[in-house]
């Protein structure tokens, strides 16, 4: 067993050690960064397969995702700076079923697969062709890909964000009373558009 | 071999570097503020004061993230400089995709800061390392753009072949506005001036209001070491690297590095910080749109003369 094959075996434990702790741990941010790690470990599995620019761009962009990922679940979930302990898991049921699933069906896939034993030639350009490739044949699919996340992401946000804490986004805001469906606490506004000089 | 010889110019560079570092960051604020020969001594006074001050903790912090931050930090400055070439060939961690590597030290640097803000639970770290995300997210976009502008020339994402095609004119002509784009990349990872969002002083220290002593030491050292590396970066990515003549090429590095080093502390020290909010507007109406002309320049220039 060469340093090579030590040094998967360690990033593949680090990648699925990681990964099961995402769903033990109690705090969103810590679950991100968790599968952060998780992602890191991979990408770095990914430059060992000679294929540097995905796996450096794996760590870059999943860096900057789960980043954002913790900031917008702090956002979206009342959980104040996601500080407070909670459950990552929900559907136990289903979910069980579908990981066990999931597993099987992998692992068949992976035994049953003939996979290629050809190593990569040290010189050829991989980041090089990767790139032509990309920008080439596959420019249509690469592209397509781009915009239709984009406007998920977009659409997302704006679906999710439509009811917010104190009432529906597009109907003002109206706090909640200090007893059930009593009057909106705080100080009210006054009739009329508002605009009033107090002496 | 090669790279033996790198690492030990990498240590060499850094421990020159983060000595001027400190230097510049302790002296060149009284200089301009007046004082004719500010004390040299004042950085090690105040590292060892820290390494006395009692240590203070939150309630229920998370201590391992508390305690791994400023360790990723250091370790991404680290990092990031060993992917620049000290010569020809000269390079610790040779990578034909340096730029990525870089970026992801960036990305990984603004989670390393929010970690060290989030794990102290409590409330005035939290709001330094919430805001300073929202701030360092875009800068370093910005900051991408602008090396994708700086790796066309070169038609490559490694540091050496960026450096090889300014032989004939250095990237800082051909962007100039990039430049300063990635300076402000510079000041804002490296927690510093207009930039610094993470712990300044109008929130009473921000990330670092609730931590002392040797914790405090620790964050300082990081932050400075990562002025040092985005220092050589910008260097290396604008002002032709290790090219020169007469002079070695590591000199030369070192060399460019503290003029950059030099500026963006001045620069820390003369622009003012601006609302969180109104930066937001200014990084994402201006500061991008002008990165992708300076891209857009790039690409039409060595389209029509390249």
């Amino acid at each position: 067993m060469g340093l090579t094959d030590l040094l998967f075996l360690a990033l593949s434990a680090v990648a699925i050690l990681s990964g099961w702790r995402v769903f033990a741990t109690d705090s969103m941010v810590r679950a991100s960064f968790l599968l952060l790690l998780s992602f890191v470990a991979v990408g770095l599995i990914i430059v060992m397969l000679a294929a540097p620019y995905i796996g450096v761009a794996t760590v870059f962009m999943m860096a900057v995702e789960m980043m954002v990922m913790a900031l917008f679940m702090v956002m979206f979930m009342m959980n104040p700076a996601g500080l407070n302990p909670m459950m990552m898991v929900h559907q136990h049921r289903f979910s069980i079923v579908a990981g066990v699933l999931a597993f099987a069906g992998l692992t068949a896939a992976i035994l049953f697969t003939s996979f290629p034993k050809i190593p990569v030639d040290p010189s050829t350009p991989v980041v090089h062709d990767l790139g032509i490739e990309l920008l080439g044949p596959s420019m249509l699919i690469f592209e397509t890909a781009g915009v239709t996340l984009l406007a998920t992401m977009i659409g997302s946000v704006i679906l999710s964000s439509r009811s917010g804490r104190f009432g529906m986004a597009d109907q003002g805001s109206r706090p909640p009373g200090l007893e059930p469906d009593g009057e909106p606490a705080g100080r009210q506004p006054e009739a009329g558009n508002g605009h009033h000089h107090h002496h | 071999m090669m790279e033996l010889i790198a690492a030990l110019l990498l240590l060499l560079f850094l421990s020159v570097g983060f000595a001027g570092a400190a230097l510049v960051d302790g002296m060149l604020p009284a200089f301009l503020a007046g004082q004719s020969r500010p004390s040299w001594r004042r950085p090690i006074a105040d590292a060892a004061r820290l390494l006395q001050t009692q240590r203070i903790r939150t309630e229920a912090p998370d201590a391992l993230l508390w305690f791994l931050a400023p360790v990723l930090y250091l370790a991404l400055a680290i990092i990031g400089l060993a992917v620049i070439p000290f010569g020809p060939g000269l390079v610790t961690i040779p990578s034909e995709v340096g730029i990525v590597v870089w970026g992801s030290c960036e990305a990984l640097t603004i989670v390393a800061v929010f970690m060290f803000g989030w794990s102290a639970n409590a409330p005035l770290p939290l709001i330094g390392a919430y805001r300073y995300v929202a701030i360092a997210l875009p800068a370093m976009l910005l900051s991408m753009f602008v090396l994708i502008g700086a790796a066309l020339p070169a038609e490559s994402l490694g540091f050496t072949e960026i450096v090889e095609a300014q032989r004939r004119v250095w990237n800082v002509v051909r962007q100039p506005a990039g430049l300063i784009l990635f300076l402000m990349l510079g000041l804002a990872i490296s927690l510093r001036g207009p930039f610094d969002y993470a712990d300044p002083a109008d929130l009473a220290g921000g990330t670092t209001a609730d931590v002392s002593g040797p914790m405090v030491l620790a964050w300082k050292i990081a932050r400075l070491t990562m002025l040092v590396s985005v220092s050589a970066v910008t260097a290396t990515a604008f002002l032709g690297g290790y090219l020169g003549p007469l002079l070695p090429g590591f000199v030369w590095l070192l060399l460019k590095t503290a003029l950059i080093l030099v500026v963006l502390v001045g620069a820390g020290n003369f622009f003012a910080r601006m609302p969180p909010a109104r930066m937001m507007s200014v990084i994402w109406t201006m500061l991008l749109p002008l990165s992708f002309l300076m891209l857009l320049a790039v690409g039409v220039e060595l389209l029509l003369w390249g």
